[in-house]
């Protein structure tokens, strides 16, 4: 996933660490780019092979 | 730090590195061939990619690393990235970047170089570099750099013979040294000549790292100097609360420097190519002369035009005015008149409160048509690359609140909903800069679907959103100004990569407006039911009456009908719910020009509700919290009333 903000590649699978943020138990549909801080929407599973046409190609 | 963790006896390595989608895996693929071995780096979840590759008749391990920005990580992928580097002993470190990039990704390269690293650059994507109209000076670059460097398109098979021959002819790293500010060169002289051990990084660029708070080198140069580190915390300590900054920001800024020095007539860009218009507009969007009057219009357009006539306009007065009012409720109130046996559950279903008639037509009719315009709108201006350009451009008028560029974030994110911006508070950079970013988000910046229905409303009537609008601007002025004035705390330093402006594609639009407006949906929409049912319960027991009574002598000090406290009460449970319950007052005609502009302030201003009241508690603590609380409502019924005085005595032309 691309951060919506800072264009940097936020990994698919994330630090444990950064599953959840502090003390808050998750579930708010948000990515937090670990860069920076900016909260990306999630894309639900029936949007995901449609975003994923979309997604950058190695160059 | 021990050198070789795992042992490819005797065979040379070649380990490649750099950004996400440079064209890594490219060259990985023309180096290896098809044939390669994918693992998951020990003790980790990321993989590595290792293969093997013959060049000028020797054998060569190359490993393919996860993508990472600097040598000081913050994810998992670039801690193994790293690892790899300090660890594997490579023959050749083959730094890829992308060229259209250079400026952004060049950072990296000085950090390799400066580590000691016997680092390769190539310069990839050169040939849509080149159609885009950039020339680069490769020679040149490499001078400058003291290492070699190849121009590439790997996709297209250029410069792979140049970096095969570079990698073959490698005589080892030229320990090129580039020269940071002066206090900044002696701090990190003092922390170098402490150390004692034995590492894989040179000296010099270990105390960068440890300077900037690097949790995993302190702890392995801990066990490294066993007594003697010491000396180095102490020098550690002293040089950071010397310069009382973080020195993260200050050596990013440093190094951006001095590449850009590098970089001084090596890239060419000429003009009348394809960025120039990006670049242009790039350029007005950053200087405050052209960045304030853009701001403005894009304000204009996106939340006036866009989001306040047409969302909260054209779009509710189809679904809530046709759709809602003139087909689907008669129809669901004749049902429930004719099925439903008694009378609390036909209040509880369609009554004035009920869950179909107050919480779908809310949710559905009034909200959805405002949140999906505001979301469209910022999926389009996000996606375009505006936003860090926004940050940066308002990064000095936000020193003087106290906060920093970086706070745009969360007021942006405020405009979609305030309680998620309070939990991207924490991502600032002093506890003063979340405070007074938390004070500014509960009171002056409306949630969308609250600015998109107070739009359209006040847009019908002539001065109303001016003076709205100017009342809003005033308090987050005078509010900003006054809590950077009397609290206490350090002054932040702002400092972001701009990534380059771009024409947002109709995928990414539609894919973050969808997801968003799914997310909203599957919070907002029980809340709005909850919301209902609770009203409900208040009717029916007479507790909703007793409580628009308490608030009956403040609704008079507003010059609001005593019927407004429900709204009130409406906007504690959601700010966009309270906002519905407006839109319902102004268009049963109850409310004049001078009421309406009263309430929308008010209304605006008001207590944020109780998911970001939970929030603020969950960050911010109880006492910080409260006072918050109270101090919001104070303001919010304060500036009500006396803003409903000076209308009546002026006019306003309301």
């Amino acid at each position: 996933m691309i951060c919506s903000n800072c264009q940097r590649e936020i990994p698919d699978q994330p630090d444990p660490q950064q599953e959840s943020c502090g003390a808050c138990g998750g579930g708010c549909r948000k990515v937090h780019c670990p860069y920076c801080g900016y909260a990306n929407p999630v894309v639900p599973g029936f949007l995901q092979r449609f975003a994923r046409g979309g997604s950058n190609k190695e160059k | 730090m021990s050198n070789v963790v795992e042992s490819e006896a005797g065979q040379r390595k070649v380990v490649l590195v750099g950004n996400p989608n440079v064209g890594k895996s490219v060259l990985f693929n023309a180096l290896t061939g098809s044939y390669s071995v994918v693992s998951n780096y020990p003790g980790t979840s990321v993989e590595v990619l290792r293969g093997d590759a013959t060049i000028a008749g020797q054998s060569y391990k190359v490993l393919d690393t996860p993508g990472m920005y600097s040598l000081l990580p913050i994810t998992e992928e670039e801690r193994v990235g790293r690892t790899i580097l300090l660890t594997e002993a490579a023959e050749v470190v083959v730094h890829v970047l992308d060229a259209r990039n250079i400026e952004r990704m060049l950072p990296m390269t000085l950090q390799l170089i400066e580590a000691g690293l016997p680092v390769i650059l190539a310069v990839n994507i050169l040939d849509e570099a080149e159609r885009l109209g950039m020339t680069i000076d490769i020679p040149l670059l490499s001078k400058r750099l003291g290492i070699p460097v190849v121009g590439a398109a790997f996709a297209r098979k250029r410069g792979y013979d140049e970096l095969c021959a570079a990698i073959a002819g490698y005589t080892g790293p030229a320990g090129r040294a580039f020269a940071y500010a002066a206090d900044l060169e002696q701090d990190m002289a003092r922390i170098a000549a402490s150390m004692r051990g034995s590492y894989s990084l040179d000296r010099r660029a270990l105390a960068l790292l440890l300077l900037q708070k690097d949790e995993e080198l302190t702890a392995q140069v801990a066990t490294a100097e066993g007594a003697g580190f010491t000396a180095i915390e102490t020098a550690l300590r002293e040089v950071i609360f010397d310069r009382r900054s973080d020195l993260h920001l200050t050596i990013s800024m440093e190094r951006r420097r001095l590449c850009r020095s590098l970089l001084d007539g090596v890239v060419v860009q000429s003009a009348g190519q394809g960025t120039s218009i990006a670049d242009r507009l790039s350029d007005f969007s950053l200087n405050l002369w052209t960045g304030i009057p853009l701001l403005l219009l894009i304000l204009y357009f996106v939340l006036y035009v866009f989001v306040g006539q047409f969302g909260a306009g054209t779009m509710v007065d189809f679904f809530e005015g046709y759709l809602f009012e003139e087909w689907i409720n008669p129809f669901v109130i004749h049902l429930g008149n004719d099925y439903l046996p008694w009378h609390w559950l036909r209040e509880l279903i369609v009554g004035e409160y009920g869950v179909f008639t107050l919480g779908v037509r809310y949710a559905v009719a009034l909200i959805m048509p405002i949140v999906g315009t505001f979301f469209l709108a910022f999926s389009v201006l996000e996606d375009s690359g505006y936003f860090p350009r926004l940050a940066l451009l308002v990064d000095r008028v936000f020193k003087r609140f106290g906060m920093s560029g970086r706070a745009v974030i969360p007021i942006v994110l405020g405009l979609g909903c305030d309680t998620m911006a309070t939990m991207v508070t924490r991502t600032l950079e002093t506890v003063r800069e979340r405070i007074i970013a938390t004070i500014l988000l509960a009171l002056a910046i409306p949630c969308s679907a609250q600015l998109g229905v107070i739009m359209g409303l006040l847009s019908e009537v002539p001065g109303a959103l001016a003076v709205w609008t100017g009342v809003i601007v005033l308090i987050f002025i005078v509010i900003g100004l006054l809590s950077a004035r009397l609290m206490p705390g350090e002054k932040p330093v702002f400092y972001m990569e701009v990534p380059p402006l771009r024409m947002p594609q109709l995928r990414n639009v539609l894919v973050k407006t969808l997801s968003r407006m799914h997310w909203y949906f599957f919070e907002i929409f029980p809340l709005f039911i909850i919301a209902s049912v609770l009203l409900w319960a208040g009717k029916m027991t007479g507790g909703l009456k007793a409580l628009v009574s308490l608030m009956e002598p403040t609704m008079h000090m507003l010059g609001l009908p005593n019927e407004a406290a429900a709204v009130f009460v409406f906007g504690f449970f959601r700010r966009d719910f309270g906002a519905a319950g407006l839109y319902d007052m102004q268009t049963s005609g109850m409310l004049s020009p001078i009421q309406l502009t009263v309430a929308a302030v008010t209304l605006t201003l008001f207590v944020p509700c109780v998911a970001q009241f939970l929030m603020m508690k969950k960050e911010r603590g109880w006492s910080v919290s409260l006072s918050i609380f109270v101090f919001v409502t104070l303001t919010a019924f304060g500036v009500g009333a006396l803003l409903n005085k000076l209308l009546i005595v002026t006019g306003f032309g309301l």
